[in-house]
């Protein structure tokens, strides 16, 4: 992985990170911006560490469903295609941001199909598949974890308040 | 350089730039950043009209649209106000509040966007509008809504409203301030507790704010006005097809009346706010606002000086 694709990963954890923390810290008060920061760099690279398995679980799976060994030795990110992923805070956009999220991140998946499908001698549909399923895993996998941060930290405050 | 490079490099960009910046005010506000402002420049009053000395008719706050950028102007230069204090001198009217800052912050008096106004004066109208949308938004609306919910009620009381003296209150919104108006009924019932009657002016909303503690909303509209008619498009929240949404709840508990101000448009010189535009019977459209808007509150509250129905 080159060094522009791990900044650019990096980059990217961040600004997913932002988009889903601050809308959270807007129904949290009494955060302090020091803390604000404190989550995010973390998150950050959390979520950037999921983008940057995203290739690798989609050519895991792309073997798992072959038949015979692919000829290519794997898929991995350009910084063409993880660039767009650096706007992954268009997340807490007003009303959109979910929906511009979605299409950002169906953008992305779509410019990994045809690099797997061509690696891996998969058709395109199929290929699409494996990216898809290994996303949504990934996504599942990091909401849950989310979600349990946010309940240990409710809990924390209520205890704390108590 | 060719219109689409200009979209993609400059125009998209700060676009973009500007809705995720919009909504660190709300953030502000609730982490606790920041305290809402509360005191008004010198020489501004709390209220304009009825006296002080007793209570008046109504108090009536008018949320403007998103031209407002002061705690002084309004979009209009203050010809609705002016032309409802001086057709209801019972109205207590106050006209500094905030719409599209949850922390009272008037916009064009902040130095970086003070050089913007002079400058790019449409990038004020433009926060304005993701303001609008931030108060749409689920995540950001129960926040937006205490945030100027509670300026509305500091505002009241500085204006010498007195919570459970039982004086109506009357939020009259223009445009976007309808979304802040709807938005603000539950925190002015909490903090107040006063009778509350909404009028709406080709009001922009999503119908997601809960109307139980209104009395009532009066919708001022008009068939020219595209700019209502787009909210009523893009909120499914106001579609008849949701029927359990706030708006629809409200529209079944008759909550809703609706007048028509035919021909006039959300903006420009048929405006349903242009003192030029004329109409058969002689009024302009200005006057023929202020003149609904004074029946509705008249015909509303029973006042003595009630002129019967409104205009429709």
């Amino acid at each position: 992985m080159s060094p522009i694709v791990v900044v650019l990963l990096l980059f990217a954890g961040l600004s997913e990170a932002a988009g889903r923390i601050l809308p959270l810290v807007a129904r949290r008060p009494g955060m302090s911006r020091t803390l604000v920061a404190g989550f995010l760099l973390p998150a950050g690279l959390v979520e950037g560490a999921v983008f940057a398995l995203w290739p690798l679980t989609a050519w895991t799976m792309t073997e798992s469903v072959l038949s015979s060994p692919s000829p290519g030795t794997g898929l991995v990110w350009t910084p063409g295609m993880v660039a767009p992923l650096v706007l992954a805070a268009v997340l807490a956009f007003p009303l959109l941001g979910p929906l511009l999220h979605f299409l950002l991140f169906v953008g992305v998946g779509a410019g990994l199909v045809g690099p797997l499908a061509t690696a891996s001698g998969l058709g395109w549909w199929s290929a699409a598949g494996c990216v898809a399923v290994a996303g949504a895993g990934l996504g599942l996998a990091v909401e849950t974890v989310r979600r349990l941060v946010v309940r240990i930290s409710a809990t924390r405050v209520q205890e704390a308040a108590a | 350089m060719n219109g689409f490079l200009l979209w993609a490099c400059l125009v998209g960009p700060a676009l973009l730039a500007e809705a995720l910046l919009a909504r660190y005010e709300v953030l502000a506000y609730g982490a606790g950043w920041r305290v809402p402002a509360t005191v008004l420049p010198e020489g501004v009053p709390y209220a304009r009209g009825a006296s002080a000395d007793s209570p008046p008719g109504a108090f009536l706050v008018y949320l403007d649209g998103i031209g407002k950028r002061r705690v002084r102007d309004s979009r209009d230069g203050g010809q609705l106000v002016e032309a409802l204090i001086a057709g209801a001198p019972e109205l207590r009217v106050l006209g500094q509040v905030q719409p599209y800052s949850p922390l009272a912050d008037p916009l064009a008096d902040r130095p970086v966007w003070a050089w913007l106004r002079r400058h790019i004066g449409v990038v004020l109208f433009l926060h304005n509008v993701v303001q609008t949308f931030v108060a749409a938004d689920h995540r950001y609306r129960p926040l937006y809504n205490r945030a100027v919910g509670s300026q509305i009620a500091t505002q009241l009381r500085l204006a010498g409203y007195l919570p459970d003296s039982g004086t109506p209150v009357v939020l009259l919104s223009y445009s976007g301030g309808a979304q802040v108006a709807t938005g603000a009924v539950d925190e002015l019932h909490t903090q107040l507790r006063c009778p509350l009657l909404l009028i709406t002016l080709g009001g922009f909303h999503n119908g997601a704010n809960d109307l139980t503690h209104a009395e009532h909303l009066h919708q001022l509209t008009s068939a020219n006005d595209r700019i209502e008619q787009i909210g009523a498009w893009i909120f499914p929240q106001r579609w008849r097809l949701l029927r359990g949404s706030k708006w629809n709840q409200a529209v079944r508990a008759g909550k809703i009346t609706v007048h028509r101000l035919e021909p006039a448009t959300h903006f420009g010189p048929q405006s349903y706010i242009s003192p030029t535009a004329q109409l058969p019977d002689g009024r302009s459209h200005l006057a023929r606002t202020a003149d609904t808007v004074i029946a509705v509150i008249r015909v509303h509250h029973g006042s003595a000086l009630a002129q019967g129905d409104p205009r429709t």
